[in-house]
């Protein structure tokens, strides 16, 4: 009986182990997965905003690493920017530097955008950002470039493109970043210094960046516009050749903050540059200057409730256009008035942005998520001053013509109101699509509604498509609407904005984890481009043009030691000009672009690079008798050492080591040649990591 | 011995080699591990009572492979498991039968590694992969930053007897074969 009870209670007692054993094994299992599970959701959410899976990104973009950049010997953000698939560099008489984008009117600054952290910078005078063209690349973790509009979200357009440079502000957890101590020392007596730091506590994260650069580059130049009549036929003879001053000073102080559902950017860039080819084309003296700065402010706030996210965003931005040059040569002649001592100017006009935007997302039907909300802009400039020689005695002391003959409208506004409906949907695991549009209105002409559709197929591992529509557009910037009594420009506000039809369709080759071939093709239907020159100096919607062409990428090694990157872009078209009722095949853009990258590692601390730059012919505009532009190939090095044990890399790079000749077109009937570019340089880099 | 210590140091302080995306080398040595775990026959596995995840690498990846294991070694000990892990880092060229594994986990190779791999499957070794290319050559698991981050699992390697994975693995891994490579 004792037995038999014995042996119910073992059996009782193995059972409920078994049981409680089996439970445990499930409990574990299933601990395992759900551990598994949410380890990958949070890879995919660091992938997806660290663009690691571009690939399957519904645009067209290029990813650059910052360090890798770095061991390139690169400088700042412009020289990346030429690394890209289709871009190029144009400059003009301010020297305001300006990529294009598969060679889309190459006379105008802001068919991209640049966002600094999300942060939209492009100025509203020019909307351009020649300003931040020379963020030191060591300030820069990750550039983003987004051919096509394809990237328009929330409510900021992406004409031709638009480039996002993500700074070490960017944190996540086991993947934060050390701080930084940088110098360099370059060719024209450049000379740089910066860090960057990060501060935090487990609710509170500050990050502070800031660089201070300078050098004293100039660069041959002339004879200048004078020669061609500029200001005059009487005065021609005046006209001079010398160096250009495109000299460079600026300092730049960045904040960036979060606390729980809140974040800050801020950033003050305080840019000075020579006043390089002239405002009015007369060779400038050494020390005339212009000076953008641009500010920003930026509060956010991010709060996910269920199956809503919601993001709300409300800023300010300030830049101005201020310059301070010699305008004309000695003894000219203006309608009779001799300047002896040549004419001065002072030109300032400072705008504010406010903006407003409230997005909301919601994923809570299966397999959709649906973003709506608004945008709203408030433009306006909020300080003007125009100062010249004397016009009527043409004594050089400055006389304040602000009220009696402004160059800039100083009440110029512009208010913006931008809707947009979005909604990302699977298919299935390997078919996405995303469909919405954009509404837009102004205080001036409206761009009205602006659909998007895109679909990307991974047909299995290796091989992925994209298609794309989206249509976008541009509006019109400050200098266009709102220029005044000036002989080059003249603004005008019944500009309608410039607006593209872009189709593009993608071919993605992954050839192994970390290499692939890229293709896409795309045409372009651009209308009511807008466009002045000297000899009609209003700007108008002068031109539609259609633009098509492909760009290729190669992305991958040769050996074990090295890594290589290759692209290749070919793009052509036709512009019609409406007033003239002719077409003209796409002028002042490179047809071939080629650009590439080699990295070898000699050992864990030292690689030797080299970059590879190939920018083909350019034609000019009809009328235009000058030769094409010419192309023209550089070749860079660079020598790149980390000492791991001290955490500090040395760099060291020339640029253009064959001393190639590389021109920027100039305008017509502006400097009769084209503007010369640096040729050989050198650069040192020394960094620092805590 | 002190000689040949120093010089381990110095070729380890100088190793170097292939560019790995260190966001992908982090997700497969967050997520390889705990599919180990998954193995319904794990106990068959065990190298004394321990699983072994065995890193093979190209001796210019050592820096890596040893970065990896120290990773996997801070990341295990978070987790609730009833057996004790153990990293071993082993050269592509000194890899042989007397290799102790659980598992394998290799980085890019100049070489071929189909022996390896038939070589793990016959053992019942769990194999995963950096790139995905090394299914192709018989290897049992690789993990890709897609649109998502996806499990790939060599459909052709099912079929062994040794390898035996809870059913819930099934459901979350995509299967593939050397042709859809």
């Amino acid at each position: 009986m004792k037995r038999n009870i014995l042996f119910t209670l073992n059996r009782v007692f193995f059972t409920l182990l078994l049981i409680f054993s089996f439970t445990s094994l499930n409990a574990q299992t299933n601990d395992l997965l759900e551990s598994i599970y949410n380890e990958m959701e949070q890879f995919n959410r660091v992938a997806t905003v660290t663009k690691q899976n571009e690939n399957y990104q519904p645009y067209i973009i290029s990813v650059f690493q910052g360090e890798e950049l770095e061991k390139l010997g690169v400088s700042n953000l412009k020289e990346a920017l030429l690394l890209t698939p289709g871009v190029d560099m144009t400059t003009d008489n301010f020297n305001n530097q300006t990529p294009i984008f598969r060679g889309s009117n190459s006379l105008s600054y802001g068919q991209s955008k640049l966002f600094i952290d999300g942060v939209s910078v492009n100025n509203l005078f020019f909307d351009a950002y020649s300003e931040y063209l020379f963020l030191p690349i060591e300030m820069i973790k990750r550039l983003e470039v987004v051919r096509g509009p394809g990237s328009k979200i929330d409510g900021v357009n992406a004409y031709a493109g638009s480039i996002n440079v993500i700074t070490y502000a960017e944190d996540f957890e086991g993947f934060e970043s050390s701080d930084k101590l940088i110098f360099k020392y370059g060719s024209s007596e450049y000379k740089m210094g910066g860090f960057f730091k990060t501060l935090k506590t487990d609710e509170l994260k500050l990050f502070v960046d800031f660089f201070y650069q300078e050098d004293d580059k100039k660069l041959p130049s002339g004879p200048d516009g004078l020669s061609l009549g500029a200001l005059g036929a009487s005065n021609i003879p005046l006209s001079r050749s010398g160096d250009a001053p495109v000299w460079l000073k600026e300092y730049s102080l960045g904040l960036s903050l979060e606390y729980k559902d809140f974040s800050i950017k801020a950033r003050v860039l305080e840019h000075e540059k020579g006043s390089a080819y002239g405002i009015n084309l007369a060779l400038p003296e050494n020390s005339d200057r212009v000076k953008l700065p641009s500010y920003y402010l930026d509060i956010g706030y991010d709060k996910k409730v269920g199956d809503f996210e919601l993001n709300v965003d409300t800023g300010i931005k300030y830049d101005a256009f201020d310059s301070y040059s010699k305008l004309a040569p000695d003894d000219l002649n203006l309608s009779n008035v001799i300047f002896n001592d040549g004419i001065y100017g002072e030109h300032f006009a400072a705008q504010q942005t406010l903006y407003h935007s409230l997005y909301v997302k919601y994923d809570g039907f299966d397999n959709h998520l649906i973003t709506m909300g608004y945008r709203l802009v408030r433009e306006e400039t909020i300080d003007m001053v125009s100062k010249l020689s004397n016009r009527t005695t043409g004594d050089v002391e400055l006389v304040d013509y602000s009220d009696t003959l402004p160059f800039f409208d100083k009440n110029a506004k512009r208010n913006i109101f931008i809707f947009s409906l979005q909604d990302e949907f699977w298919f299935s695991d390997n078919f996405s699509f995303i469909y919405g549009f954009n509404y837009e209105e102004t205080s001036y002409k409206d761009a009205g509604v602006e659909p998007r559709v895109s679909m990307v197929y991974q047909l299995d591992a290796g091989n992925i498509f994209k298609a794309i529509y989206s249509r976008s557009h541009r509006n019109a910037s400050w200098q266009e609407m709102f220029t005044m009594n000036n002989l080059a420009r003249v603004g005008s506000t019944n500009l309608e904005p410039e607006i593209v039809d872009a189709f593009e369709v993608a071919y993605i080759k992954k050839l192994s984890s970390d290499s692939h071939v890229k293709t896409n093709l795309f045409y372009l239907i651009n209308k009511d481009q807008i466009y002045n020159s000297s000899a009609n100096p209003e700007y108008k919607n002068a031109m539609d043009s259609d633009i098509y062409g492909f760009e290729i990428e190669y992305k991958g090694n040769i050996s074990n030691l090295d890594k290589l990157y290759l692209n290749y872009s070919y793009v052509t078209g036709d512009s019609y000009i409406k007033d003239e009722h002719r077409s003209e095949s796409l002028s002042n853009a490179a047809h071939h672009l080629a650009k590439g990258y080699y990295i070898y590692n000699i050992d864990r601390g030292l690689s030797l690079s080299a970059i590879a730059k190939y920018v083909g012919s350019k034609s000019r505009v009809l009328g235009d008798r000058r030769e094409k532009v010419e192309a023209y190939s550089t070749f860079d090095t660079a020598m790149h050492y980390k000492n791991i044990k001290h955490d500090f890399s040395l760099t060291f790079s020339i640029k253009n080591i064959f001393n190639s000749t590389v021109k920027f077109p100039s305008a017509i009937d502006t400097y009769s040649q084209d503007y010369e570019q640096e040729r050989r340089t050198f650069l040192v880099t020394l960094k620092k990591e805590f | 011995m002190k000689r040949a210590a120093l010089l381990f140091f110095i070729l380890a302080s100088y190793a170097y080699g292939y560019t790995y995306n260190k966001l992908l080398l982090k997700a497969q040595a967050s997520i390889f591990p705990k599919i180990i775990m998954l193995d319904k026959k794990l106990y068959e596995k065990l190298v004394d009572g321990k699983i072994v995840y065995t890193i093979v690498y190209e001796k210019s990846d050592y820096y890596t492979a040893s970065e990896i294991g120290k990773f996997i070694e801070s990341n295990y000990r978070h987790t609730s498991t009833q057996y004790a892990f153990k990293i071993n880092l082993v050269e592509f060229s000194e890899f042989s039968s007397k290799t102790d594994a659980t598992a394998i986990y290799i980085l890019n190779s100049d070489t071929q590694v189909q022996e390896l791999a038939k070589y793990a499957n016959k053992k019942g070794i769990i194999t995963f992969a950096y790139d995905i290319n090394y299914l192709k050559s018989g290897f049992l698991f690789s993990l890709m930053l897609e649109k998502s981050a996806v499990i790939y699992l060599n459909k052709e390697n099912l079929n062994s007897n040794k390898i035996d994975f809870v059913d819930s693995l099934y459901q979350i891994v995509n299967f593939i074969d050397k042709n859809s490579i």
